[in-house]
């Protein structure tokens, strides 16, 4: 399918050696929207959890220490820039490590927290993401080794699909599936989002949430089903 | 035709192969995880699903997919490291008790253990230097290690510790410098050469100072 079709007028290119970007205003769209949630969540501070206590008409304060806070900021901010850097991207192996980053910076996002129990869904979750290593990589892998290439703007001027590239993006969507922890793998990430310090959970939800839909958009192009 | 000419029949003909192996061996290790009730043995079993995603990306075979298999070893890496982290903080809080970041079964006080590291992480880091590039980056980082583990028994500096990250952090930047004056401007290449490679030198001779500053209390009393 066409690049532009999907994405709107082609505005330009952006050649960096064998690498290159391409703007649509999808693609723009969506690299600026995930900018200035970064910036939001770097200028912001977290929320504090308030309990009742059982038994008396007290509250009890979840709050996020400082040094957590700072690390917890840091690594959403990474997050959020990961992100936008897989939006904008026109090559299959970046876009296939950066989620693969987003990944592990949603574990490292929860991992510094205090409830047995969130620790017990990120192990599970982190599981999951290393398992899904294997079809993220591995559907990349087979797209490079049936078309002879990895970047965007030369598989959609491509006349031809296989079925072996039917295969590798299954491989592909199932490994972003996994790492980013959607619909199938979501009952690991879950109880990730009851720790307390919103605003950093947040980029968890939303980086997926973006990743899956230039993913949709990747392998429309790669498969060109109309 | 994708495959260029100059390729034997039979090194083509093994993609499949090799293909059938690497999903294979997920899917035991898949199996193996099924089985498992343990989370320390499924996390070690989750490691084969890596080396199933290794032997996939190998079996293409070019330049490219050489590309592909360091950045999928290094996630792999860091996701195992990161994942253990997790399950040793949750035992920790669980059971209440620290645990030390290189735990050693017997204490050591011996004299060779103050005299000797001196000398030999030195000459470690001296060949290392001397090496230079990812070689030599590893040599010294050997010597570091081996610097840092035999003192343990008597505290590290912890504020050299930091030192030694920042250094590392200064130095993946040179080297990432370096990388773009290769593809931007190619006239000054040799700049470009020294820069990244006296930064990777650096930056893996100071990874195993990263590793300490992320281990824990143990290593900030000083």
């Amino acid at each position: 399918m066409d690049i532009a079709t999907l994405g709107g007028q082609l505005l330009g290119q952006i050649p960096l050696g064998d690498i290159v970007l391409y703007l649509t205003p999808f693609n723009l769209f969506m690299f600026v929207g995930a900018l200035i949630f970064t910036t939001l969540i770097a200028i912001s501070r977290t929320e504090t959890q308030v309990e009742a206590e059982f038994g008396s008409l007290n509250d009890n304060e979840v709050k996020v220490g400082l040094k957590e806070f700072k690390i917890r900021r840091f690594l959403a901010v990474v997050c959020g820039l990961a992100t936008a850097g897989a939006m904008i991207t026109g090559d299959v192996f970046n876009f296939t490590l950066l989620v693969a980053l987003i990944g592990i910076l949603n574990i490292g996002i929860v991992s510094a927290v205090k409830q047995i129990d969130v620790l017990n869904a990120a192990f599970q979750y982190g599981l999951i993401a290393m398992i899904a290593s294997l079809p993220l990589f591995g559907g990349a892998a087979i797209i490079l080794a049936s078309t002879g290439t990895l970047s965007i703007l030369e598989i959609a001027q491509l006349s031809f699909t296989t079925p072996m590239m039917f295969f590798a993006s299954l491989l592909l969507i199932l490994g972003i599936a996994g790492e980013t922890g959607i619909a199938p793998f979501y009952a690991t990430k879950a109880e990730m989002f009851r720790t307390p310090g919103s605003p950093f959970i947040i980029i968890i939800h939303l980086s997926s949430l973006l990743v899956i839909v230039r993913a949709i958009e990747i392998l429309l192009i790669i498969n060109k089903p109309f | 035709m994708i495959v260029p000419e100059v390729v034997p029949a039979i090194t083509v003909s093994l993609f499949l192969p090799a293909l059938y192996v690497g999903l294979l061996v997920g899917f035991i290790a898949l199996l193996g995880i099924s089985f498992q009730k343990k989370d320390l043995h499924a996390l070690i079993l989750t490691d084969i699903v890596g080396v199933g995603m290794l032997i996939i990306v190998a079996a293409v075979g070019t330049d490219l997919a050489e590309a592909l298999i360091l950045p999928g070893l290094v996630v792999q890496l860091a996701e195992i490291m990161a994942i253990s982290e997790i399950l040793m903080s949750r035992e920790m809080r669980k059971t209440g008790k620290k645990v030390s970041f290189m735990p050693m079964p017997l204490k050591m006080n011996m004299e060779i253990l103050k005299t000797a590291p001196n000398f030999l992480s030195l000459v470690l880091i001296v060949y290392g230097i001397f090496l230079t590039g990812f070689t030599g980056g590893a040599v010294a980082g050997v010597g570091i290690l081996f610097y840092a583990l035999s003192r343990k028994s008597r505290g590290l500096p912890f504020k050299l510790w930091e030192g030694v990250s920042g250094i590392s952090g200064v130095a993946w930047c040179i080297w990432l410098a370096g990388f773009l004056i290769l593809f931007v401007t190619p006239e000054i290449w040799l700049l470009g050469l020294l820069m990244s490679s006296f930064g990777i030198l650096l930056k893996v001779a100071s990874k195993m100072g990263l590793i300490g500053v992320l281990g824990r209390e143990e290593i900030k009393r000083d």
